[in-house]
C-alpha cells in the first residue's frame, strides 16, 4: 500500500505550551490508523493541523506528496482530507437529510449563480446530491430519521450523522475525532462496523478514540502521543506490550487501556 | 397569491386612497416599502449568522452617491440607483473582509459603529457638503427606449407621490421575489450552514469567507438602493438622514417579523412603522407606549410575528 | 503634553467605569446592554434632581443615582432578560430586548426630565495651576473618585464572596451552577452592579459636563468602543479600553484640532485596523 499522508516533523506551540512536538509518521492508503494518548496529549490539535484548521509552527503535512498544511480548511477538504469533530458537530436546525445534502458541496459542478437561476447543471447536481445523500443515510442506518431535525436525534445517531456529513464530501482520508465517545456498548459495536465499512468504500481512516477495546479491535496500526510527542507506533499487539505506553497511561486511565 | 398581493398594492391601494382622499398614505406606504428593502438586507446578514446593526451606513452612502451623481454630474437618477447599490456593495466588500471574521456581539458592535463612521464622514468630507447636506435634488427624469417613453419625467407628473409609490412597490416586489429564491435555493442552504456552524461548513469545503462577503455585499446593495430612493423622494440627504437609531430599527424590523421567514422583514417594517404612526396621536407618550409594546411583544413572541401565522413551519 | 495626559487620565477614568458596567453585564449574561448610555443619563438626572434641585449634598446624590440604577438593573434582569433568555433559543433576542429597553428608558427620561441640557453648581471651585498642567479642582475630585471606584470594583470582584461567584459565573455558567453558585441571584446582582456603575458615572459627570436626554446613544457607542478595544467580558480589558479611548480622545482633540471634528473618525479607522489584527481586542476571549 502506498503512503497517502506524510506527517513530517509537525510542531504546534500555543504561546509557551507545545501541544504537538516534532511528530512524524505516515498513513498508508486504505488503512485504519488510530492516534491514542491521555487527555491533553495533543490528539485533537494534531487532527486540526492535518485538516489545515491550524497552521503548524514547524513541519508540514503532505497528501499524496503535495504539501497541504497552511492551506485554508475548505481547500484541504476539496483535496480530499476531511475532519469530523470531537464535539457532536452537525447543522442542528436542518433535517438529517438536509445536513447530508448540504455536505455535498464539494461535488457541485454548478456555480452559485447557476444554483440561483436553476441551470441544468445545478438541477443535475441537486438530484445527484439527493440520491447520494439517501444512499449514505441508508448505508449508515439513518434512513428512518431522515426528515427529523438533526438536534433531536439521540447521541449515537448524532455521531453517525457526523460521519455521514464527512462521507458526503467523498473524502480520500477521513479524520474521526472520538467518534465513539458517549456511546453505549451496542452503539459502539455498530459504529465500529461503520468505520470498517468506510474502509471498504476505499476511504483511509484516521481515528482518535479513548475506547481501547474498540481501537485494538479495528486499527491496523496505532500511533501513541504523550505530551505532544509520538512515543510509540505499531500494530495493536505491539502497542499493548510497549512499556512506554503502559507508563504513559498509568495512573491516568490504566483500566481504560484494557490490559 | 404573490401576484394578487402585488395587484392589490398597485391598483387596489391607489383606488382606496383616491376614494378616501388620504394621499398622505402614499408617502407612508412608500416609506414602508423602501424601509423593508433596506431591512431585507439586514435579514440576509442574519441569515449567515451575523447581527448587522450597520445598515444605516449603507443607506446613507447610497443616498449620497445617488445625490452627488445626480446633482454634480447630471447622471440620470435611474442609472444612479444601481450605481449606488454597487458602490455600497464594493465598500462592503472592503469593510466586510476584516470585520466578517468577527462573530456575535463583536460583529454587532463594530457594525453599529459603522453607522456613526458614515455620519462623521458625511460631515467631514468636502463632497458631501457637511451638515448642510445636499438639497434640491431634481426629481427622477424620464426613461425612453427607441423614442418611446417608458417612464415619464417625474417633474411633469401631477402626482409624483403615486409614481414613487409604484416604483417603491415594484422594487420591493423584485427584492422579495429575489430573496425568496435565494433562501430556497442551494445558496440559502449554504447560508444556513454558515449560520449554524461555520467550522463545520468550512470542513465540508464551503469557502466561508467568500460566501460571507457575497451575502454582506448583497445586503449592502439593498441598503444602498433603498437609501438612494429615499434621497430622491425627499429630494435631499443629510448626515443625519440615517442614524444609529435607524440601523437599530432595521434590525428590529427583521426580529419582529421573524428571522426564520423571508417575508419577516416586510411584515416587521409594516407593523413597526404603522404602529409608530398610529401612536402619533398619543403625543408625548408615543415612545413610551411604543417601547412598552415592543418589550411585551419580545416577551410573548420571541420568534417574531410570522411565527403566529406559520406555527412551526419554517419558510426559510 | 502633560496637560493632554492629565485630561486623558481624567476622561479615561470615567470611561473605564462605564465600560466596566457594560462588560460585567456582558460577561455574566451574554447580553450587550444597549441601554447602558440611557442608564448613565438617568443617573445624571437623579443627581441633578437631588443635588441641583433639592440642594442636598453631592455625595448623597451620587448614592441615590447608584441605588436607583441598581434597582432598575435588578428589575430589568429579573423580569425581562431572565425571561427572554429562558424562552428564546437565539442569542440575538436579548439584543433586541436591550434595544427596546433603551427606547423605553429614553422615553421615561424624556417624560420626566424633558429635552433641555441640565447642569448643576460646581462641587468645588477653583483651578489647580502648576508649571505643567491646569486642571479645575472639580475635575480632579471627580477623577479621583472614579479611580477609587475602579479600585473598589476590582477588589470587590477579586475578594468578596459575590465577586468570586460572579467571576465563576462569567467563566462557565454551567460549571458554576454545578458548583452551587446561585446563578439567578448573581446574574441579578451583576446586572444591578453594572447598571449602578453607569448611574454613578452619570451622576459624577453631571457636575462637570451636565446632562441631556440625547446623549444616551453616543455614550453607549463609546462604551462599545472601549469594550471592543479591550476585549468583551474582561475586567482588565474594560479598564484598558477606557483609558486608551480617553487618552486617544484627549490627544486627538489637541493634535487634530485644525482638521475639524475628525478625532472619532480617526479612532474608528484605527479600531478597524486593530480589530482585523486582533479580532477579540486586547484581552478578550475568543468568541463563538
Ligand atoms: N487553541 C488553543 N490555544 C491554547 N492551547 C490549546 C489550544 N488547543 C489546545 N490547546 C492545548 O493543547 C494541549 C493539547 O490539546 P488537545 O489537542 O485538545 O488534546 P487531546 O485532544 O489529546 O485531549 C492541551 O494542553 C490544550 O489545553
Ligand atoms: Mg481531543
Amino acid at each position: 500500500m502506498a503512503d497517502i499522508l506524510e506527517i513530517v516533523g509537525l510542531t504546534k506551540r500555543f504561546g509557551g505550551l507545545v501541544a504537538v512536538s516534532n511528530v512524524s509518521f505516515v498513513v498508508r492508503e486504505r488503512e485504519i490508523l488510530s492516534v491514542i494518548g491521555p487527555n491533553g496529549a495533543g490528539k485533537s490539535t494534531l487532527f486540526k493541523l492535518i485538516a489545515s484548521f491550524l497552521r503548524p509552527t514547524e513541519g508540514e503535512v503532505r497528501f499524496k506528496g503535495e504539501r497541504i498544511s497552511g492551506l485554508a480548511p475548505h481547500i484541504t477538504a476539496r483535496k480530499g482530507v476531511v475532519r469530523t469533530f470531537q464535539e457532536t458537530t452537525i447543522f442542528k436546525n436542518m433535517t438529517v437529510r438536509d445536513n447530508v445534502v448540504t455536505a455535498h458541496h464539494l461535488r457541485s459542478r454548478a456555480s452559485l449563480a447557476g444554483f440561483y437561476f436553476g441551470s441544468a447543471t445545478a438541477r443535475n447536481d441537486l438530484e445527484a446530491f439527493g440520491n447520494s445523500a439517501d444512499e449514505i443515510l441508508a448505508f449508515l442506518g439513518l434512513a428512518p430519521m431522515r426528515d427529523e431535525i438533526a438536534s433531536t436525534l439521540p447521541h449515537g445517531h448524532l455521531r453517525a450523522l457526523g460521519i455521514a456529513i464527512g462521507l458526503a464530501t467523498d473524502p480520500s482520508v477521513i479524520l474521526l475525532d472520538e467518534p465513539f465517545a458517549g456511546m453505549n456498548h451496542d452503539e459502539t459495536k455498530r459504529a465500529v462496523e461503520i468505520v470498517r465499512k468506510l474502509r471498504e468504500r476505499g476511504v483511509t481512516v484516521l481515528l482518535v478514540e479513548h475506547d481501547m477495546a474498540a481501537v485494538m479491535n479495528i486499527s491496523d496500526r496505532i500511533v501513541v502521543l504523550n505530551f505532544g510527542q509520538r512515543i510509540a507506533e505499531g500494530t495493536p499487539a505491539d502497542i499493548q506490550r510497549n512499556p512506554k505506553v503502559i507508563e504513559a497511561y498509568l495512573g491516568a486511565e490504566d483500566e481504560s487501556i484494557g490490559l | 397569491m404573490a401576484a394578487l398581493f402585488l395587484l392589490a398594492l398597485l391598483v387596489g391601494v391607489p383606488l382606496l386612497i383616491n376614494a378616501t382622499g388620504r394621499t398622505d398614505l402614499y408617502y407612508t406606504l412608500t416609506s414602508v416599502a423602501l424601509l423593508s428593502i433596506i431591512s431585507a438586507g439586514v435579514w440576509i446578514t442574519f441569515y449567515i449568522g451575523r447581527i448587522n446593526i450597520g445598515q444605516g451606513a449603507y443607506a446613507l452612502i447610497g443616498g449620497y452617491v445617488s445625490a452627488i451623481l445626480v446633482t454634480t454630474y447630471g447622471v440620470s437618477f435611474w442609472l444612479t440607483l444601481p450605481l449606488a447599490g454597487l458602490f455600497c456593495a464594493s465598500v462592503s466588500v472592503l469593510i466586510g473582509l476584516p470585520i466578517l471574521r468577527l462573530r456575535g456581539v463583536y460583529f454587532a458592535m463594530v457594525s453599529l459603529t459603522l453607522t456613526e463612521v458614515a455620519r462623521l464622514l458625511a460631515l467631514a468630507l468636502p463632497i458631501t457638503n457637511g451638515a448642510r447636506g445636499i438639497v434640491s435634488i431634481p426629481l427622477p427624469g424620464s426613461i425612453s427606449l427607441f423614442g418611446i417613453a417608458l417612464v415619464p419625467d417625474f417633474a411633469t407628473l401631477a402626482n409624483p407621490r403615486l409614481a414613487f409609490y409604484i416604483v417603491a412597490i415594484l422594487l420591493m416586489a423584485l427584492c422579495f421575489v429575489g430573496l425568496r429564491r435565494l433562501a430556497h435555493s442551494r445558496i440559502g442552504q449554504l447560508c444556513q450552514s454558515l449560520q449554524q456552524n461555520e467550522e463545520l461548513a468550512s470542513s465540508i469545503g464551503v469557502n466561508i469567507t467568500y460566501l460571507r462577503v457575497v451575502a454582506y455585499a448583497i445586503s449592502s446593495f439593498l441598503g444602498g438602493v433603498g437609501g438612494a430612493m429615499f434621497a430622491s423622494i425627499s429630494q435631499s440627504i443629510y448626515p443625519s438622514s440615517f442614524t444609529v437609531a435607524d440601523s437599530v430599527n432595521f434590525m428590529l424590523n427583521c426580529f419582529l417579523g421573524g428571522l426564520a421567514y423571508v417575508l419577516g422583514p416586510m411584515l416587521g417594517t409594516f407593523v413597526l412603522y404603522f404602529g409608530w404612526d398610529v401612536l402619533f396621536q398619543t403625543g408625548e407618550f408615543q415612545l413610551l407606549i411604543f417601547s412598552t409594546v415592543l418589550i411585551v411583544l419580545i416577551l410573548v413572541l420571541p420568534n417574531g410575528l410570522m411565527s403566529l401565522t406559520l406555527p412551526g413551519k419554517r419558510s426559510a | 503634553m502633560e496637560q493632554v495626559i492629565a485630561n486623558g487620565l481624567y476622561l479615561g477614568a470615567q470611561y473605564a467605569l462605564i465600560a466596566l458596567g457594560l462588560t460585567l453585564i456582558f460577561a455574566l449574561m451574554n447580553v450587550l446592554n444597549f441601554a447602558h448610555g440611557q442608564m448613565y443619563v438617568l443617573g445624571g438626572f437623579v443627581t441633578y434632581s437631588i443635588y441641583g434641585q433639592l440642594k442636598l449634598p453631592f455625595a448623597l446624590a451620587l448614592v441615590c443615582s447608584g441605588v436607583t440604577l441598581a434597582i432598575i438593573g435588578a428589575l430589568m434582569e429579573k423580569f425581562l432578560f431572565r425571561t427572554v433568555i429562558r424562552r428564546s433559543k437565539r442569542e440575538e433576542s436579548t439584543m433586541l430586548l436591550a434595544a427596546a429597553t433603551a427606547f423605553f428608558l429614553d422615553a421615561v427620561i424624556l417624560l420626566l426630565f424633558g429635552e433641555k441640557q441640565r447642569g448643576v453648581p460646581k462641587i468645588v471651585s477653583g483651578v489647580f495651576v502648576s508649571d505643567w498642567v491646569i486642571l479645575p479642582y472639580d475635575r480632579i475630585v471627580v477623577g479621583v473618585i472614579a479611580i477609587l471606584m475602579i479600585a473598589a470594583f476590582v477588589l470587590y470582584m477579586q475578594y468578596s464572596k459575590p465577586g468570586r461567584a460572579m467571576r465563576a459565573l462569567a467563566q462557565d455558567r454551567i460549571a458554576a451552577q454545578l458548583m452551587g453558585v446561585k446563578v439567578d441571584r448573581y446574574s441579578m446582582i451583576g446586572f444591578a452592579l453594572g447598571a449602578m456603575l453607569a448611574g454613578v458615572v452619570g451622576g459624577l459627570l453631571v457636575s462637570i459636563t451636565g446632562v441631556n436626554s440625547g446623549i444616551g446613544g453616543p455614550i453607549s457607542i463609546k462604551a462599545f468602543l472601549m469594550v471592543m478595544i479591550g476585549g468583551a467580558g474582561v475586567v482588565g480589558g474594560a479598564i484598558a479600553g477606557g483609558f486608551i479611548l480617553g487618552m486617544m480622545e484627549s490627544v486627538g482633540l489637541t493634535v487634530l484640532r485644525e482638521y475639524g471634528d475628525v478625532t472619532y473618525l480617526v479612532i474608528f479607522a484605527l479600531l478597524m485596523v486593530f480589530l482585523s489584527i486582533r479580532p477579540n481586542g486586547l484581552m478578550g476571549k475568543p468568541w463563538g
